[in-house]
């Protein structure tokens, strides 16, 4: 099973981090993962994982810093750590992929974190911070989440119809 | 002609110019004939469909967003699409190309026009009055080349400019350019700047989560868009 780690288009040195450390591999590695991606932006020095296979639990790690075709990506995994960007989030929702979104407390504004507790206190997606990322990997909280409904862009069109009459 | 009657007639032309902004504006309700015709439920098609849409494009979050939202457009009925695009933007290019290769092959026309940033995230707000102007004249060249006939925008900093710009010819009563305006998804209990602006300036506001109508009644609550 392959989890994918994406911050998207910018960087989170926590997140990064955090999915470079032993703890975390090892918390992977017990609930049955066996691959990370990593998507790392702007935050590459951060990402150092470990040397040594043993460090590594079983894990087999690869990183880049962008890609244009996220979805393929999301749709390959089994589990998404993602930063609160929209598009990453709509991606994971709409593939069916669970996915734990993880928020920064460091950004200036913090309106990205309405949208990861919105959508989790109506059980679509987990949340977490860097701090608790492990914790919540051990604790599964990415089991038994909502499917989350289709979308249907079509008012849209309909509206813009509307208003060129 | 003295300077007291210079100054007298500047500010009279200021005062009808705003007078006419406060009618034309949909946010003021006194744009009342449009109004009107979409309460009687005309939703017949426009026999023409050789239509412009201006779709504004901004940073990765947005397009993500947008790209989804256009979905639910027919490009048919809007035969040209023309996309006005952040420069320092590199990801959007390849998800306009996702979007516009769907579909029938003979109805694509679609531009892709670069504006340069009104603002970057982090900019001292102090150089923001002339990176705003160099959009604004940009935009300004890239309306007149193209006359769109409609603006579709979600947040993005240029999308101020690009409905400031498209407001100037409804304000000299030459052509009616629609601005429709979807918040983001990711904005739950707050707009965005764009969106606190443009609640005044666009004729359709929508929002993607309920609790933002009490605080803007103009706006319009449409789940599951995206």
């Amino acid at each position: 099973m392959s989890v994918y780690v994406t911050v998207g288009s910018t960087g989170f040195d926590r997140l990064i981090q955090t999915v470079s450390g032993k703890a975390f591999l090892q918390a992977l590695s017990s609930q049955g993962f066996r691959r990370l991606v990593v998507q790392y932006g702007t935050s590459a020095h951060k990402f150092e994982p470990p040397a040594t296979w043993s460090d590594t639990h079983g894990i087999s790690i690869e990183s880049f810093d962008y890609t244009s075709r996220p979805s393929r990506l999301i749709e390959k995994a089994d589990l998404i750590i993602s930063h609160a960007g929209t598009g990453s989030i709509l991606e994971a929702l709409h593939s069916g992929t669970p996915i734990i979104i993880v928020v920064n407390r460091e950004l200036m504004d913090d309106h990205q974190s309405e949208i990861a507790h919105e959508l989790a206190s109506s059980g679509y997606v987990a949340v977490a911070e860097p701090a608790t990322l492990v914790d919540a990997i051990a604790r599964n909280v990415y089991m038994g989440l909502v499917p989350y409904p289709a979308a249907d862009p079509r008012p849209i069109g309909e509206i813009i119809d509307e208003e060129t009459l | 002609m003295s300077l007291l009657s210079c100054i007298g007639i500047a500010a009279c032309l200021t005062a009808l110019l705003l007078l006419r902004i406060y009618f034309v504006l949909p946010a003021f309700g006194r744009d009342s004939k449009y109004a009107s015709k979409r309460r009687k439920g005309k939703a017949t098609v426009r026999a023409s469909a050789d239509m412009t849409l201006c779709v504004v494009l901004g940073s990765g979050g947005h397009t993500a967003e947008m790209m989804r939202l256009l979905q639910g457009v027919e490009f048919d009925r809007y035969m040209q699409r023309l996309y006005v695009v952040g420069d320092s933007d590199a990801l959007s290019l390849d998800q306009i190309g996702i979007v516009e290769r769907r579909g029938n092959t003979y109805n694509e026309e679609y531009f892709v026009e670069r504006v340069p940033r009104s603002r970057e995230v982090g900019q001292p707000w102090l150089t923001a009055p002339l990176s705003v102007a160099r959009c604004l004249v940009r935009t300004a060249s890239i309306f007149l080349d193209y006359r769109p006939d409609v603006v579709l925008c979600n947040g993005p900093g240029n999308c101020v400019v690009a409905c400031v710009v498209a407001l100037v010819p409804r304000i000299l009563g030459l052509k009616r350019i629609p601005i429709i305006y979807v918040e983001s998804f990711a904005r739950v209990r707050t707009l965005s700047l764009s969106g606190k602006i443009l609640y005044l300036l666009a004729d359709r506001f929508i929002v993607q989560w309920p609790g933002l109508v009490s605080t803007y009644p103009r706006a319009e609550y449409i789940p599951h868009l995206v």
